[in-house]
């Protein structure tokens, strides 16, 4: 075949390269965590162990960041999901105003380290609420400001992840509601006898949640490992599960490496895992 | 009057940010329990023309990164997109691009540090480059997977048969019908690089002083204004995009 008629295509060496970069990178830095924390990989290794482990079941450190991970997550998720179905089911009419369109697309220019940032400057104890609350006499000295960031119980995380999910997810709603033609199901409900209650809860939340399931299970899993903002809100103890990693690979004792690796290596595969499982929530919500 | 209320909130919420980052880069002396700022000073965005400036060196090495991750995921991920809808192994692959792009940053950092201390790379540009465009990459082609449909390649079989060259028909069909989707693969990828921080603070050991690795320095330094006029430099190209194409902002792979 002369050149002038072979079409445009890629040479397949290059297919391996692209698969040799996004697969068997990530896999081998898996696969090197794994024997990293068993002895077998890193500065420090001496031969096969089993005792980090072993170790694991009375290192409470790991079991406590997944625990407050998965709160974090869930509760995030939950406020940022309510208040998305509240603003699309009770407040279309004002959404679809100017300049509220336009409004709900900012917080995507913000990135999460400005947003973490913003919210300390914002409810720290030495922060703007704190002044202002000073100044109107509702609170006598800075002790008496509630601890909104850097606090046990990661309000200043929540917060910060529901102000950059909850527009991104009312203009998804938004989005399925016109596609899936919700208005005229409303009119068809209304016409039956129902009210409008009863179509809110029986036919547009089921069908807006089912719709959005894995851009749900998504936010929740880029939530679960989240960086940058709990990097900035949170406390050292309890932390999320990537500050937890990247903390302790960067201590200066070696000695913490294999530990460290082996943290890396669960959640690694716990994220898969539940990527894995978005996968197939893909497939069968595209195929209804 | 519920709806003006509600209009009014939302206002508050998404304006308060660059409110508050505003006066933080303007305040001068603002301590608690002052509410507002004693003195304002337009010094430090002055400061930011002077030719040593960090903070403008930072600006223009994370547009050049971030330009150049973006340029080259997009154009990688149109050809491996093709390449991909007609190999044998296209639901392996389509799968295994999932894998760097699935996992949070700051971890496929911690994965591959070793790998990238080995190659020489860490703490440099090209070291950062590379993580980046290891979860650009696979976004990019992920996204573009759906052009490579059956109908893009009757077009270009049709352009063929019209007397096209494959350079002809890649520049006057598939370019111009692949145009839209390429346009969004730019603008999320270049936002994907562009709000980085985890993996490049932990590739480049600190050294690649990007703005959002400067944000977190001067937050630690506890240096609110520069802190807040690097976070108001971070916003700006992303609000640009944003009013040239809405839609390229939203659109998930």
């Amino acid at each position: 075949m002369s050149s002038k008629a072979r079409p445009f295509r890629l040479p397949s060496p290059l297919l391996g390269l692209y698969g040799l970069l996004v697969a068997g990178l990530p896999l081998a830095g898996l696969a090197y965590a794994l024997l990293g924390s068993v002895g077998l990989a890193g500065p420090l290794a001496a031969g096969f162990t089993g005792r980090y482990w072993q170790a694991l079941g009375a290192d409470s450190g790991l079991p406590y960041a997944a625990l407050f991970s998965g709160w974090v997550a869930l509760a995030s998720l939950g406020i940022s999901t309510g208040l998305a179905l509240l603003l699309v089911l009770r407040a279309q009419p004002t959404l679809r105003r100017w300049p509220l369109p336009g409004l709900l697309y900012v917080p995507l220019l913000l990135p999460a380290l400005v947003v973490g940032f913003y919210l300390f400057q914002f409810l720290s104890r030495a922060g703007w609420l704190a002044r202002i609350s000073f100044r109107l006499g509702l609170i006598s000295r800075l002790e008496a400001f509630p601890e909104l960031v850097q606090d046990g119980a990661g309000i200043g995380i929540i917060l910060a992840h529901v102000l950059l999910t909850f527009p991104f997810l009312t203009l998804l709603f938004l989005a399925i509601y016109r596609e899936s033609r919700l208005d005229d199901y409303r009119q068809l409900t209304l016409t039956l006898g129902a009210n409008a209650g009863q179509f809110r809860r029986r036919v547009a939340v089921p069908v807006l949640l089912r719709r959005a399931a894995p851009t749900l299970l998504l936010s929740f899993i880029a939530t679960l490992g989240a960086y940058d903002i709990p990097l900035l809100l949170g406390r050292p103890y309890p932390q999320m599960l990537s500050v937890y990693i990247a903390t302790r690979l960067q201590r200066f004792d070696l000695r913490e490496l294999p530990a460290a690796y082996l943290a890396g290596f669960l959640v690694a595969v716990g994220l898969l895992g539940l990527i894995s499982v978005l996968l197939r929530l893909t497939r069968r919500v595209r195929v209804e | 009057m519920r709806s003006r209320l509600l209009a009014f909130l939302l206002i508050l919420l998404f304006g308060l940010p660059f409110g508050l980052l505003g006066l933080l880069a303007v305040g001068e002396g603002w301590r608690f329990p002052a509410a507002l700022p004693p003195v304002y000073s337009l010094n430090v965005f002055r400061s930011l023309l002077a030719a040593d400036n960090d903070l403008l060196a930072g600006l223009g090495r994370s547009l050049l990164l971030a330009g150049t991750v973006a340029v080259a995921a997009t154009a990688g991920g149109f050809v491996l997109a093709r390449a991909i809808a007609r190999s044998r192994r296209a639901a392996r692959l389509e799968a295994a691009s999932y894998l760097p792009y699935a996992l949070p940053p700051v971890l496929l950092a911690v994965l591959i540090q070793p790998f990238i201390i080995r190659l020489h790379l860490s703490g440099s540009v090209g070291g950062v480059l590379l993580g980046l465009l290891l979860v650009a990459l696979p976004f990019a082609t992920l996204l573009l997977g759906s052009f490579w449909s059956g109908q893009t390649t009757e077009y270009e079989h049709l352009a063929r048969t019209l007397g096209c060259t494959p350079r002809q028909a890649l520049r006057q069909v598939l370019l111009p019908l692949a145009w839209p989707r390429l346009r969004t693969a730019l603008v999320q990828t270049f936002l994907l690089s562009w709000f980085d921080f985890g993996l490049t603070n932990v590739l480049s050991v600190g050294k690649v002083r990007t703005l959002t690795v400067q944000v977190f320095t001067y937050v630690g330094e506890a240096n609110a204004p520069l802190a807040a006029v690097a976070s108001l430099l971070l916003v700006l190209p992303p609000a640009v995009l944003l009013l040239v194409n809405k839609s390229a902002l939203l659109r998930k792979p």
